[in-house]
């Protein structure tokens, strides 16, 4: 019998939805011994992310990640999850690398390794003491995906099984454009009929001319479908897509959401009312855009100062929805705490503040995602026609941290707003 | 916001225009949606009215398309929630708070084919299970009913990673499950019983914690010579399929176990009584010491297996037991193992109700033999009261009698054991199994 029995690592569950934790153990070490727990990912676009964390096993040969602390490594301290949201593109990869599925029918695969030792590099070229494979899915088993392309709207809609009808979601990504189903899949699988549009192409954003009844008629596909409870529609947006749910629920008269999760977003005024016109806005302050030391064009400077003008913003008074803002205050892409300030404000003035709620993120950035997915804080763009690198700003462990609490409060929030059978509520 | 009246829109086929003067979406969640066989799942229902009946069933379709139901019955809370994990059932397939109850309470659905049991064919695809919340305290085949919301799980006896080989070596017939890793890895032989055919889910389940593990076919299988009701292989046979494992790289040669049920205890015992066989650990569920049925001898001369058939019993349906066979009293005395030759500890399970096998006097004449050879620190008895002969993975449901063959004439055989303390064996047996491979296997 050799006298070393082999180490084990174990995950679980090994399969999880993307916003579920998990619990990483290795067991059957000796006691006090050096390891590096070690996750590897390969994109879609073939790229390869990796986290670690250094631990020492206890007297029992036992290391838990959800208990010990990493005392090195991508993250430090007591991180259940660390594995996951501390990843970053491998030593030697292309720059501004961003990670998300886009085909959100398989799940996204990661390895799990525990390395003799302290490792900081060079993890490819040894051999792992033992490793394991785990799943992470944005999709439950049973949501159906459909592909829409009806009254000029593109978009997929996720509903989630049973009989429902479901409370619906009309989903918006930001400024990068094209078609992101990855959010839309992971609300179906909490219970939402949630559809992500496709409005943008950055490559066409002089001549974009979406208008607001884009926007209307893509929500009420929501609402018309027969599965969706009609009078529980939602907006859900990032930035760009933010702006537009703010827009539509102060100034539209045909969609009424029921509430608006609006992360990153800000209250400018579309001139002309197009998403083309929202750019053009933008832009009136090019000049103010600064460059980091790395040449990451930080775009914060062109919305400010808040423009006193409200011609020049969207009358968040006319909202009559409840409204969660979530913001990191280390957005370098756009001031959006000092936007929803200035919305606080309005509101207060025109007396529906009662319907505002504010989560802001100390050291979080502007591209707040479901739980333990990386951070990014640069990543590339393309800005009329031309590749840039935008630094959306915040630092992991703060970032990592908003991510987390804030896809627990909006959950909350849509829950409460949504399916429960007491009236909306604003505040959590 | 005041309450309004829901217009149920869809047209479900079946489904009823359900009007409510509450507004309510009610939601079923399940977690992990996406499961091990023998991982636990926490089932529940939200958004519903205070204290009322509510039914939740579920349903499994088995690779033959059969359909499997269990239901139960509850009443919700005063806030309006239902939790399996909490919560008593209170009529259905099953009673009482068990979590895990609508899976090994599942039962065929009432046209289904008769004589069936459940047993995984393809380890590598999921048991989709689908789970419905209904109104008020139904049976799933009452309709119509009025579904409030429902859910898609999924069941796996595969962890991802885990790498399934098909192995036809050496005159070996076989599926080996290895875990991911670079290994190596400690491992199990394992063994079924006179069935036959290749049964692989056990092994896939041992692969997703972290074993190596080869299950076996030694009778019944295409890919094995001779008339399919004989068993044509012999001690070599056997013995080459455990060198097989040690002679695998990713396998750790001092450190594999055997586990044997029914016919596979013999087998196991048997293997292990050879001087050049040193497993680390055995594992016996429900099966004989000796038996009636010579294995292919030297020669290659074999036995029909239904010279047992004296010793087979019918109750008054004509149903067969085969209880009898395995009595240590009816065992050919040379077939007996030589037990005192046993070097590494035994894991003996009984399932008290077993009516295929004389599982108590198999543990009593081993228990003794260990005993009276100066060994009983080797042996370990676990017993169930209730359980029948086939105890298996957790959380999967017991046949109490299934078909056993159509030729010559169709024959329903007793295998024993009632619902619920079988369900109760195979969860504590199933742990007490993982605990004592990891302490033989891995310290």
């Amino acid at each position: 019998m050799s006298h070393t029995g082999p180490p084990v690592v174990s995950v679980h569950p090994s399969r999880a939805m993307v916003d579920e934790a998990f619990k990483v153990q290795v067991e059957n070490l000796p006691p006090g011994f050096p390891v590096t727990l070690h996750s590897l990912h390969q994109s879609e676009d073939k790229d390869y992310w990796e986290a670690f964390g250094h631990y020492v096993s206890d007297h029992r040969g036992t290391v838990s990640v959800a208990d010990d602390l990493s005392c090195g490594g991508t993250y430090t301290g007591k991180e259940a999850m660390g594995l996951l949201w501390s990843m970053r593109p491998v030593p030697g990869s292309r720059e501004g690398l961003r990670l998300r599925k886009l085909n959100v029918c398989i799940p996204q695969l990661v390895n799990i390794s525990v390395y003799s030792g302290h490792v900081g590099v060079g993890f490819r070229e040894q051999d792992p003491l033992a490793s394991v494979l785990t799943e992470r899915w944005y999709m439950a088993p049973g949501v159906r995906r459909i592909d829409i392309k009806e009254k000029g709207v593109r978009g997929t809609l996720f509903i989630p099984h049973g009989p429902g009808p479901f409370p619906g979601l009309l989903d918006m990504w930001g400024g990068g454009g094209g078609l992101l189903e990855y959010r839309s899949a992971l609300l179906a699988s909490h219970g939402y009929a949630s559809m992500a549009l496709e409005y943008f192409n950055p490559a066409e954003v002089n001549t974009a001319e979406l208008e607001l009844n884009y926007f209307e008629t893509a929500f009420n596909i929501v609402r018309d479908h027969p599965q969706v409870m009609s009078d529980r529609v939602g907006l859900f947006g990032l930035s760009l897509g933010s702006i537009v749910s703010i827009s539509l629920a102060a100034l539209s008269s045909v969609v009424k959401p029921r509430c608006c999760v609006c992360i990153s977003g800000n209250h400018t005024r579309a001139r002309g009312g197009t998403i083309g016109g929202v750019f053009n806005e933008f832009f009136k302050n090019v000049h103010k855009v600064r460059m980091d030391e790395n040449n990451y064009e930080i775009w914060r400077g062109m919305g400010l100062p808040i423009p006193d003008d409200i011609s020049q913003k969207v009358d968040v008074g006319k909202i009559n929805c409840p409204i969660l803002l979530v913001n990191g205050d280390d957005d370098q892409n756009w001031p959006t705490v000092e936007s929803a300030e200035d919305m606080a404000q309005m509101m207060r003035a025109a007396g529906n503040e009662h319907l505002l709620t504010r989560l802001e993120y100390p050291d979080a950035g502007h591209l707040i995602e479901p739980p333990y997915s990386p951070h990014f804080r640069a990543t590339k763009f393309i800005k009329g026609g031309q590749k840039v690198i935008l630094l959306w700003g915040g630092t992991t462990k703060p970032h990592s941290d908003a991510q987390e609490d804030s896809w627990k409060k909006i959950l909350a929030f849509l829950q409460q707003n949504m399916y429960s059978s007491s009236g909306p509520r604003a505040k959590l | 916001m005041n309450s309004c009246h829901l217009q149920h829109k869809a047209q479900v086929p079946g489904g009823v225009r359900w009007t409510s003067s509450c507004r309510l979406a009610p939601l079923l969640t399940a977690s992990p949606v996406r499961a091990l066989i023998d991982d636990k799942i926490s089932i529940r229902g939200h958004f519903l009215p205070p204290r009322c009946p509510v039914t939740v069933c579920a349903q499994m379709q088995s690779d033959d398309g059969d359909l499997w139901e269990a239901f139960a019955h509850f009443n919700t809370n005063v806030n309006g929630t239902v939790n399996l994990t909490r919560d008593p059932s209170v009529g259905g397939s099953y009673l009482g708070c068990e979590p895990m109850g609508l899976l090994w309470g599942l039962q065929p659905a009432p046209w289904a084919r008769e004589g069936l049991r459940l047993r995984k064919k393809k380890v590598e695809t999921p048991y989709v299970m689908l789970m419905s919340l209904l109104k008020g305290h139904v049976s799933p085949s009452e309709r119509p009913s009025t579904e409030l919301a429902a859910l898609t799980a999924e069941r796996w006896y595969m962890a991802p990673g885990v790498r399934r080989i098909e192995i036809r070596q050496n005159g070996v017939v076989g599926t080996l499950f290895l875990p991911p890793g670079p290994g190596p890895f400690p491992a199990m032989l394992d063994l079924w019983g006179m069935g036959g055919g290749l049964v692989e889910y056990r092994s896939a389940l041992f692969a997703s914690r972290g074993y190596a593990s080869f299950s076996l076919a030694y009778i019944g299988h295409k890919d094995l010579p001779g008339p399919q009701n004989r068993i044509n292989v012999g001690d070599p046979y056997f013995k080459s399929a455990f060198k097989l494992l040690q002679d695998h790289p990713q396998v750790y040669p001092d450190r594999i176990g055997i586990i044997g049920l029914s016919f596979g205890v013999y087998l196991t015992l048997r293997l292990a009584s050879h001087s050049d066989i040193k497993p680390s650990c055995l594992i016996c569920i429900n099966g004989p010491a000796g038996s009636t049925i010579k294995l292919a001898d030297a020669d290659g001369r074999t036995e029909q297996i239904e010279n047992d058939q004296k010793y087979w019993t019918y109750d008054d349906q004509g149903n067969v037991s085969f209880r009898a066979v395995s009595l240590p009293v009816n065992l050919s005395p040379e077939s007996k193992v030589k037990l005192e030759h046993l070097t590494c500890p035994l894991m003996y399970i009984v399932g008290e109700d077993d009516l295929s096998a004389s599982s108590i006097e198999n543990a009593n004449l081993i228990e003794e033999t260990l005993s009276a050879a100066g060994k009983s620190q080797l042996f370990t008895r676990l017993s169930y009261p209730g359980a029948g002969h086939l105890i298996e993975p957790p959380y999967t449901p017991n046949s109490r009698a299934s078909l056993w063959s159509v030729k010559p004439q169709k024959l329903v055989t007793l295998w024993g054991g009632h619902l619920a303390p079988h369900a109760a064996a195979q969860e504590d047996s199933w742990k007490k199994i993982l605990e004592f491979m990891e302490t033989n296997l891995r310290h």
